[in-house]
């Protein structure tokens, strides 16, 4: 009996102290970050392909300055909604990255004026993430986006306006090689391609306004209309893209199964995964013959105002650290492989990829990023699932435009 | 003395499970249902404001919410009969006196072992690869193509891959039922010359009953409750054609930010899993044959 008693006694036990330890082990945490005056600053982000290096760059931070710094870890795909999660609970971190104004207005009330800082004066015209008058967010770097193409099959010239891109995409597909390629995730399917027709019209961002407003459709605007005959000419002359996926699409263009892919500079880390003995480039898509690539921020360092002073002063010093020192510098260029978006960095060796972008920023032969200012989450909630009809079912391009602005409206 | 130390275990056993329950089911299933009542975007900081029932009233209107509503079922009623059918004809199999009966039985239900996700991932290969070659070999390519890109086929896939993980795990139920039937029953027929299928009718399935009336439970609170093959495997399209319920409510609150919204649809998607698994309770239990 007094045995039986025993093991009752520590059953009931064992998870008490369990939950006592764990109680006192956070009393300790917090009072031991006090004690040390310096503050400890937390990191949430959602580029996963550089969450490696900027773990090294913290503690590298951590090795110069003493303060400590906490990379958390995401896998990237539902980031938005683990940063609101998180947020929620208290448990926000002091540096957290946004993609776009959108994003931006949703947590207004969490961002931190950065205005009056010093180290956005470094920002590159027009690239800061800004909430009105107000500065909130600090780009990671340009990135841009295009037909990444076979220097070995394509010739620019032939895929320089409607006529020959069509005529090219049909010489490939009697030739058995792919010629052009999207990928079936949201935004390599549509996201990115739907942002031409908007940002080549005078004013981009007003005239995503103009169509949320319902002032103008697509099926009224001439520059959506080729784009929809483009649309057509790659469904009828290429594999589709809806069970091709990003790896996938990367890969058989590396081993030179497709001709042209529509991708941006960011695939060239994963490219140079694979072996190839071609050169590559990246070409503007050529709507209404456009001969500029779209370039724009993808993603934004922004500070939590929700913090306490000191912990925002030090997410400050961090970014203040990391957009000036060289140390911050050669992160940013050489170890996450951006091309930067700051005035003071000299961009180095770049990838082709990454050159054609800075090329094309320096030469301000570039258009914007329209998709950007698209209303919040309408590319996977809306255009994904309309895009995934137009490939999977026969459509004309008028019916495509009918599509297109049903999609928009119904996002409203 | 005995009584007493029942009571410690029942204690013992019983209040961490009740914490458990309370914390990570009841009190969010309350505090769900109170934020049902308000317009918010899910951010903490950010205004929630009282609109009272018109989240619910808002949901009649919601074209989205009801086809999806329409294809769970629709995936409900496929998935229950095939999960049944071909559990049942498993668990026949794998009591009759073939050879390899125990190796089949493990086979069987292995599927059931893998987590969902992975099952959804691993399907999208065979579906894209196996039978789009299939499809090529046979020449038979109106049957064999990638269901997962085409709008009326997706559905289907769905069916067939939880079917898959399914029917296992409803096997070992019915394989429990079929070794409680007593054997005198059976050889009485047997002498009273009754033929496998007479046998089968008569005997075996009215005697299954209680075995079917749990089957039919768990077939269709997690068909119609089912999220993660849904994801891996289509991610609810192409053209949203397989967003079933639990998807539908995700995407609302997460994807378009109105938890609110999502919220009410919740409260109505329990109210519906309800009431449809307790009628089904109620009238196989009232088939159920006492011996």
């Amino acid at each position: 009996m007094t045995f039986q008693r025993k093991i009752v006694g520590g059953l009931v036990l064992a998870p008490l102290m369990l939950a006592l330890a764990a109680c006192s082990g956070g009393d300790d945490n917090s009072e031991g970050g006090g004690e040390s005056s310096e503050q400890k600053i937390t990191i949430f982000q959602s580029k996963v392909e550089i969450s490696d290096q900027l773990a090294a760059m913290a503690e590298e931070y951590t090795e110069e300055t003493g303060v400590e710094v906490e990379v958390l870890g995401t896998t990237g795909d539902d980031y938005f909604q683990q940063l609101q999660i998180r947020l929620n609970s208290e448990q926000g971190p002091s540096i957290f990255s946004l993609q776009n104004v959108t994003e931006a207005e949703r947590l207004e009330s969490y961002i931190y004026d950065l205005s009056s800082e010093e180290y956005v004066q470094h920002i590159a015209p027009d690239m800061e993430l800004a909430l009105g008058e107000k500065i909130v967010g600090v780009p990671y770097g340009v990135e841009g986006f295009g037909m990444i193409y076979n220097k070995d099959l394509v010739n620019p010239e032939d895929v320089a306006d409607y006529e020959s891109f069509v005529s090219t995409l049909e010489k490939f597909n009697a030739e058995g090689i792919n010629g052009f390629s999207l990928a079936q995730d949201a935004y390599f399917l549509i996201g990115h391609i739907s942002n031409y027709p908007f940002s080549i019209q005078e004013d981009p961002y007003g005239f995503v306004e103009q169509m949320n407003a319902g002032e103008v459709t697509a099926a009224e605007t001439p520059e959506f209309q080729e784009f929809a005959d483009f649309m057509v000419a790659i469904k009828e002359n290429t594999p589709t893209p809806l069970s091709m996926t990003y790896d996938q699409q990367v890969g058989d263009f590396a081993a030179g199964k497709t001709a042209m892919i529509h991708q941006g500079n960011w695939a060239s880390g994963i490219l140079s995964e694979f072996e190839y003995d071609f050169e590559i480039g990246m070409l503007p898509f050529p709507l209404m013959g456009n001969d500029k690539l779209a370039v724009g921020v993808g993603n934004n360092w922004a500070i939590n105002s929700q913090k306490d002073e000191g912990e925002i002063q030090a997410a400050n010093d961090f970014l203040n650290w990391m957009s000036t020192s060289e140390t911050g510098h050669r992160y940013i260029v050489e170890e996450f492989g951006f091309v930067p978006a700051l005035t003071n960095i000299d961009a180095g060796e770049l990838d082709p990829l990454s050159q054609a972008v800075l090329d094309a920023t320096n030469s301000g032969e570039t258009i914007p990023w329209a998709q950007s200012v698209y209303p919040a989450n309408i590319v996977p909630n809306d255009l994904t699932p309309f895009a995934q009809a137009f490939f999977s079912e026969d459509m004309t391009a008028e019916e495509f435009l009918q599509g297109f602005d049903q999609a928009w409206q119904g996002a409203q | 003395m005995k009584n007493k130390n029942k009571k410690k275990w029942y204690i013992l056993f019983t209040v961490p499970l009740l914490i458990i329950f309370t914390t990570v089911v009841i009190i969010p299933f309350l505090i769900g249902i109170y934020y049902s009542f308000f317009e918010w975007d899910g951010i903490a900081a950010n205004a929630k404001e009282f609109v009272g029932l018109d989240n619910f009233v808002q949901l009649a209107g919601d074209e989205r919410f009801r086809e999806s509503a329409w294809l769970t079922i629709l995936f409900t009623v496929l998935s229950v009969v095939t999960i049944n059918a071909i559990g049942l004809a498993f668990a026949l199999l794998v009591t009759s006196k073939i050879k390899s009966a125990n190796a089949a039985r493990t086979m069987l239900f292995m599927p059931y072992l893998i987590g969902g996700l992975i099952l959804g991932y691993i399907w999208q290969f065979v579906f894209l690869d196996v039978f789009t070659l299939l499809g090529e070999v046979t020449g038979l390519d109106q049957i064999f193509f990638n269901w997962l890109i085409d709008p009326e086929f997706a559905l289907f896939g769905l069916v067939f891959v939880f079917t898959w993980q399914m029917a296992g795990y409803i096997m070992i139920i019915y394989i429990a039922g079929l070794q409680g039937i007593p054997n005198d029953v059976i050889e009485a027929s047997k002498i009273d010359g009754a033929s496998p299928w007479q046998r089968f009718i008569r005997i075996t399935l009215p005697l299954l009953m209680p075995a079917l009336t749990i089957s039919l439970f768990l077939t269709l609170s997690s068909a119609f409750k089912i999220y993660d093959v849904n994801l891996s495997l289509t991610g609810g399209g192409p053209a949203n054609a397989t967003e079933l319920f639990a998807m539908n409510i995700y995407n609302e609150i997460f994807g378009s930010g109105n938890y609110g919204l999502g919220q009410a649809k919740a409260i109505v998607f329990f109210l519906i899993v309800a009431a449809i698994t307790l009628t089904q309770v109620y009238i196989t239990k009232k088939r159920e044959v006492e011996m």
